[in-house]
């Protein structure tokens, strides 16, 4: 062993009573310090990972059709999912996050509620199942009864909503509620099941099978709600898989193909919207040459003009209707649209095919009611040249919101989105790191709290480590005197008194560690019952919640390693620094 | 081996001047067994301080082997004393947490010239020579003064330095011990060859020395 390693831990043992006091001080600043953080990242854990990873996934994928957000539907299923499916690295689960507020009726009492839909046809992983049912504990029944035919439309509530409404397992609570198309519509629910959750915000939540929410809603079997991703650690792939899914869900110009039927004419045409914001207005007036009809503007959202190459085919005359049928991506069945031509334009880009143009709002009108079969796979539908100008003023499948990182970001993007009257469905790809950014904010700033308190504690120590150290030289200086005089460098006898601080404070640490895992430990056993209270939002199963991470805790133990180290630098400098033969001179 | 010229030494003791050595001159050939002899407060610490590099002078000069002392830094000074130069002290001074084979090893795994093995086994050879052979694990709070002292010397000789400086090292031993530690410096002085210069003011230990520097008031009054 080290010369110097082996003096330093020997010298630990001489003065025994001196360090044990001194170590025991360290210690409880060592527990202190770990008890703290770990209950700080317990809240953030609960918070973030118990609470907004549950409710909104570690990734989320947002919708909102025609800047509605009661409209959180995406109209192609398939689409979605397979870009999940191309990227599924570290995805634990993959939810659709459907849910609905509305007014449920009980036994002579009301209240409101959210009714949340539950997947029950898919596996859960063993780490989501543990997380559910620590949460939700059931009293009455089970989850998988919402899946029973014999009643109608089963759910599961919690036992304070049960309460408050009056009612029990069996028992029907009429529920109104708004649908995805605006519509005031209202259900009857069965209760076959009742829980009890500690988290008060989620005893307004009425649980009912997936599906049959979506029915209720108004989804059909290819559309899909918001979607929510939990992932194997979250904090390392949640924004990589974020920006992955982001980059394969930039959007097509969207197009519909079909026949344009006038006069017992059938032609082949693809038509397409026009945006209506004003800066693509402007472009539009200045790219689109009308040569027939009599319109005030070619970017009013009235108009339905057709290009001179289909108007030759067709002899049409503004004034005059056609219609336009086209096939549809999903349930193998036509849609038939009838238009009112408004005029006629020229255009040196779209002079090879037939092109119906229409504005952005009666385009999406028909697209996402009757989503069109792929055009993609048509090789006569229109499509702009890749440099065009029209790119960037034609009606795209989706609007896809830029990635953001912070919540400031996002609030800032939602504000700048609100300003506009969007048309189509906007699809936003988040993690809970930015929406749920200021939740990272709180765990940092009660870690500093914490800090701020225990460096004031080991301020008060470090007094200890300078006062023990000084006394410990003191009573060696004639050692430091032969050390130095049979031939050890200063810098060694420096070293030699640093490490023995070095080791007292590891050694403590690691005792204050065992302490503090002995103290969570002991503390987690106690009970609170606090369910009508927000701060059990910081309860599991009502018990306190500590987290303690190894890198929390290495970086607690170095920091105070650093400042012991930083404390016993200077008096072990000064000791290093006597003359050898002053220092032999020395007599207590 | 050691030159001294006109060696001065002054120090502060409150506001005082008090001047420790007021002119030394001699010279000690390689191999010598030297006693510095003196009253209390002569300047035989501080001679032996000064050559033994712990301490430095006021005015004069002083080579060790051919090396002026007051042309080196602190590193220097410290691998000198490590390298040429044993030190055996009036309070034996040895570390009390290491244990006696440790001890002895401690100047030499300071040096980093030798592998683990060489340095137990010239340890060995030393504590055997000393005497101590069956005390080669005890720390040094269990043994005796002149078991200390023994192993004092057995380090100071570890490194086979050139010279090895004893400052009164019979003066906390009695007479019987004391004569056998001198007695064992020499037949070390005789076995290693060693230069050895140690300091007494006991009369009776003047047998033992080659050639005695006798200083008083902090000046050489005889050098026989």
């Amino acid at each position: 062993m080290n010369l110097i390693l082996k003096i330093s831990l020997r010298n630990l043992f001489r003065q025994k009573r001196r360090n044990v006091l001194l170590g025991i001080a360290i210690a409880f600043g060592v527990m202190i310090l770990v008890i703290a953080n770990s209950f700080a990242n317990g809240i953030t854990d609960v918070l973030l990972n118990k609470l907004v990873a549950r409710i909104a996934g570690h990734v989320s994928i947002a919708f909102s059709e025609k800047s509605n957000f009661n409209s959180p539907i995406f109209r192609d299923k398939e689409k979605i999912f397979s870009v999940i499916k191309n990227n599924n690295e570290g995805v634990r689960e993959v939810e659709e996050n459907v849910g609905v507020f509305g007014r449920a009726i009980g036994n002579g009492k009301a209240d409101t509620i959210i009714i949340v839909g539950i997947d029950l046809s898919k596996e859960l992983s063993a780490e989501t199942r543990k997380e559910i049912e620590e949460s939700f504990r059931m009293i009455e029944g089970t989850f998988q009864d919402l899946s029973r035919k014999d009643v109608e439309n089963p759910t599961i509530v919690s036992e304070e909503k049960a309460k408050y409404l009056k009612v029990k397992k069996g028992d029907i609570i009429r529920v109104r509620y708004t649908n995805l198309f605006g519509n005031d519509q209202a259900a009857r629910l069965t209760i076959v099941g009742i829980l009890k959750n500690d988290n008060v915000f989620m005893q307004g939540v009425i649980f009912a099978e997936l599906g049959n929410l979506k029915k209720l809603m108004g989804f059909r079997p290819y559309e899909i709600g918001n979607i929510s991703i939990t992932m194997n650690d979250a904090p390392k792939n949640a924004v990589k898989l974020a920006n992955k899914i982001h980059s394969q869900l930039k959007p097509d110009i969207a197009v519909i193909y079909g026949q344009l039927k006038y006069n017992g004419k059938i032609i082949n045409v693809s038509t397409l919207g026009f945006k209506t914001d004003d800066e693509s207005k402007k472009v539009l007036e200045k790219k689109i040459k009308v040569i027939n009809g009599e319109i005030d503007k070619v970017s009013s959202k009235k108009n339905v003009l057709i290009n001179k190459t289909l108007f030759d085919a067709l002899g049409i005359k503004p004034g005059e209707s056609f219609e336009i049928v086209y096939k549809n991506k999903f349930e193998d069945k036509e849609t038939i649209v009838k238009y009112n031509l408004t005029a006629v334009f020229a255009d040196d880009e779209m002079t090879d095919k037939n092109i119906v143009f229409l504005s952005e709002d009666k385009f999406y009108e028909t697209y996402y009611d009757n989503l069109p079969e792929d055009p993609k796979k048509i090789k006569d539908a229109f499509y702009p040249k890749a440099n065009s100008s029209l790119t960037d003023i034609l009606a795209t499948e989706w609007i896809l919101l830029k990635r953001t990182s912070t919540t400031d970001e996002l609030t800032k993007k939602y504000k700048d989105m609100g300003k506009g009257k969007w048309k189509a469905t906007i699809v936003d790809v988040q993690t809970m790191y930015e929406s749920a950014s200021d939740v990272l904010k709180l765990e940092k700033a009660l870690n500093l709290i914490t800090i701020s308190a225990v460096l004031v504690l080991f301020f008060i120590i470090l007094i200890g480590v300078v006062n023990t150290l000084r006394m410990t030289i003191r009573e060696r200086t004639r050692e430091i005197g032969t050390i130095r005089a049979i031939g050890m460098q200063k810098n060694d006898v420096r070293n030699t008194f640093i490490l023995e601080t070095f080791f007292l404070t590891l050694f403590a640490s690691f005792i204050g560690i065992a302490s503090a895992f002995v103290v969570m430990r002991l503390l987690s056993t106690v009970t609170f019952n606090v369910t009508d209270n927000p701060m059990s939002i910081l309860l599991v199963n009502s018990h306190l919640y500590f987290f303690p991470t190894f890198l929390g805790i290495s970086s607690n133990v170095l920091f105070i390693l650093i400042i012991a180290v930083v404390t016993a630098y200077f008096p072990a400098r000064r000791a290093a620094n006597l003359s050898p033969a002053t220092a032999l001179r020395h007599y207590e | 081996m050691i030159e001294i010229k006109g060696l001065k030494k002054n120090y502060m003791l409150g506001e005082t001047t008090v001047l420790a050595l007021r002119g030394i001159d001699f010279n000690v050939s390689e191999g010598e067994f030297i006693s510095v002899v003196g009253p209390s407060g002569s300047g035989k610490t501080t001679l032996l301080n000064i050559i033994g590099c712990v301490d430095f002078a006021t005015e004069g000069e002083v080579k060790i082997g051919g090396v002026n002392l007051s042309g080196l830094n602190d590193k220097e000074i410290t691998d000198l004393r490590l390298n040429k130069i044993g030190f055996i002290f009036q309070t034996f001074n040895l570390i009390p947490v290491l244990n006696v084979i440790e001890n002895v090893e401690f100047p030499l795994l300071l040096m980093k010239k030798f592998t683990a093995a060489e340095v137990r086994k010239r340890a060995e050879k030393l504590i055997e020579e000393v005497g101590l052979k069956e005390f080669i694990a005890h720390r040094p709070a269990e043994l005796s003064g002149g078991q200390r002292q023994r192993v004092a010397i057995a380090r100071a000789l570890v490194t086979n330095p050139d010279i090895v400086l004893a400052d009164e090292p019979t003066a906390n031993l009695d007479s019987v011990t004391g004569a056998s530690i001198l007695e064992l410096m020499k037949e070390m002085n005789q076995i290693e060859k060693t230069t050895f210069v140690f300091s007494t003011h006991d009369a009776n230990v003047l047998k033992y020395a080659q050639k005695v520097i006798k200083i008083k008031d902090g000046k050489i009054v005889d050098g026989e």
